[in-house]
């Protein structure tokens, strides 16, 4: 049986999911950025903003009114969600905007968003961003799991590493539910999501040796899936050495606390480069392309392009 | 990798001294030494990583396992046995005992102890560190992962710290003669840990393509006058 949420196709465009909980840590900041670095060093990108109760992708990269956006695709005013990219002023980077949004529906159900995020993996491009808006909502947990690489944004402050936490371990049961079979291992996972459950359990560890208890078959499924996911965590924002550590240590406490193994891919300084480039609604390697956080952005940039290989190479 | 993924499966209690501190069972001693202070600093009291996940017990436990394996994988006597129990394939050798000696030695007096997880940090520098030339907002980078202030520099090196932030401005015009950056910027490199010749050479270029009057030549024909 294929797994719903990777069905991998050839030559497909590598899903990057950009989240993280808090709101205000700089997702969409990250996601606008690191699309206009990828795009600048020669990958064809495609960046999808999810937020359509919140949409600014578009403010970002100076898109002013996007004529389409994914809020037609909600509404059923557009199937193709292909046709849903507008391009933008950055050559090689198309947007799918959230603008215009129904707030009486705003979100796609279930089933819709499955067909979005497949459309998603068929896109003619090298790499889609998908900016997954704040929150640890089913809907938003899922926009994350899809990517091959998730990236989790998080500021050193207490808040921001709380909602990381409850976001690492949302998007764990949830992946988990995916990808069991059977249906009294499901109500287990369903069972463990509740963090004052009856069963005591409390991390995904626990859950794991539970699983392996009902059914060693899913245990061995678990395990696989427990391997694949590998959360990427930035750290935004850091002004210190000490904010800086703190990507190790969240590194740590997934592995001793949740028993995942995350990845520390990068973190970004509190610049006053990235204020300017957003009040002049433009990228901030068009506006301070020498800043530091510039330099931390490629930095971060040229991790996901690791396995893609050099632009051109695909699709 | 696949190493740290089958460690990061298992509790705590089931975990090796190696798994504890996150290093591999071939690490160095100053490898086992980084390894510990991140720990305590990940697992300290008030840390901001570990406040809302674990209980006041719990991280307490986390602590005791983190003394224990550092107690042991410290100590090369105590790491020989531990290893030769579990079967590891890592004799401790007599470059870790050199190391641990010279773990004991002081610092260079103008050379500040660099944090102490900056070996890792610098993972995230791989390509610039290996091609690139040094300009101001690199060596203002590599002094922030290294946690020192501008104003400790000063202090160090005796160089005003108005001419340290220049430096890493580039604001070239503010500076002196090209002698007197050259020793700024060897003072700079050397207190944080860089070679200065790497640091000055890339540097002085900039200072030169910046400044026509401050090249050697031109310094000599004002000295004459």
């Amino acid at each position: 049986m294929t797994d719903p949420i990777h069905p991998r196709a050839k030559r497909s465009p590598r899903l990057v999911a950009i989240g993280g909980g808090k709101g205000g840590v700089g997702k969409t900041f990250l996601s606008s950025n690191l699309a206009t670095t990828l795009a600048a060093a020669g990958y064809r990108v495609v960046v999808v903003d999810t937020d359509i109760e919140g949409a600014n992708l578009h403010t970002w990269l100076g898109v002013r009114s996007p004529s389409v956006s994914l809020a037609d695709f909600v509404a059923g005013r557009e199937d193709d969600p292909a046709k849903l990219a507008v391009e933008t002023p950055v050559s090689g980077l198309r947007l799918i905007a959230a603008t215009h949004g129904n707030l009486a529906g705003a979100q796609p159900d279930d089933a819709r968003r499955l067909e979005l995020l497949k459309a998603l993996r068929r896109l003619p491009c090298d790499f889609v961003l998908v900016d997954c808006g704040a929150g640890a909502h089913p809907a938003t947990i899922d926009y994350f799991l899809v990517g091959d690489d998730g990236l989790l944004v998080l500021h050193p402050e207490p808040t921001s590493v709380e909602n990381t936490y409850a976001f690492v371990r949302a998007a764990f049961y949830r992946r988990m539910q995916a990808a069991m079979q059977k249906h009294d291992v499901r109500q287990r996972i369903l069972e463990a999501m509740d963090q004052r459950n009856q069963r005591g359990i409390r991390t995904p560890l626990d859950l794991l040796r539970e699983v392996q208890a009902m059914d060693p078959e899913e245990g061995t499924r678990f395990v696989a899936t427990m391997r694949a996911f590998r959360p990427r965590i930035v750290v935004n924002e850091v002004a210190s050495a000490e904010d800086i550590k703190l990507g190790f240590s969240v590194r740590s406490v997934c592995r001793k606390f949740f028993g995942i193994e995350a990845e520390y891919v990068g973190y970004i300084n509190r610049d006053q480069a990235v204020r300017d480039a957003v009040l002049l609604r433009r990228p901030l390697l068009d506006v301070r392309p020498h800043s530091d956080a510039a330099v931390y952005l490629r930095r971060i940039a040229g991790k996901l392009t690791e396995k893609v290989g050099r632009p051109g190479g695909r699709g | 990798m696949s190493e740290a993924v089958e460690a990061a499966m298992k509790p705590l209690s089931e975990m090796s001294h190696y798994e504890v501190l996150e290093i591999a069972p071939e690490a160095a001693a100053e490898e086992v030494e980084r390894a510990y202070q991140l720990a305590l600093a990940t697992y300290g009291e008030d840390s901001l990583a570990t406040y809302s996940v674990y209980d006041d017990g719990e991280v307490e436990l986390v602590r005791e396992r983190i003394e224990l394996a550092y107690q042991v994988l410290a100590d090369a006597d105590r790491r020989g046995a531990y290893d030769r129990e579990v079967g590891s394939l890592a004799p401790v050798t007599a470059a870790v005992e050199i190391a641990l000696q010279l773990a004991g030695e002081e610092e260079e007096e103008t050379r500040l102890a660099p944090d102490a997880v900056v070996p890792e940090i610098e993972a995230f520098e791989d390509v610039e560190e290996e091609a690139g030339r040094f300009d101001g907002g690199r060596l203002r980078r590599a002094r922030l992962r290294r946690g020192i202030g501008i104003e400790r520099i000063a202090k160090v090196t005796k160089v005003n710290s108005r001419y340290l932030r220049c430096i890493e401005e580039e604001r070239f015009d503010e500076l002196p003669a090209a002698v007197y950056v050259r020793g700024f910027v060897t003072a700079y490199a050397r207190c944080i840990g860089l070679d200065p010749t790497r640091v000055t050479s890339g540097y002085m270029e900039r200072v030169a393509a910046a400044r026509p009057e401050a090249r050697p030549g031109r310094l000599r024909q004002r000295r004459r006058r």
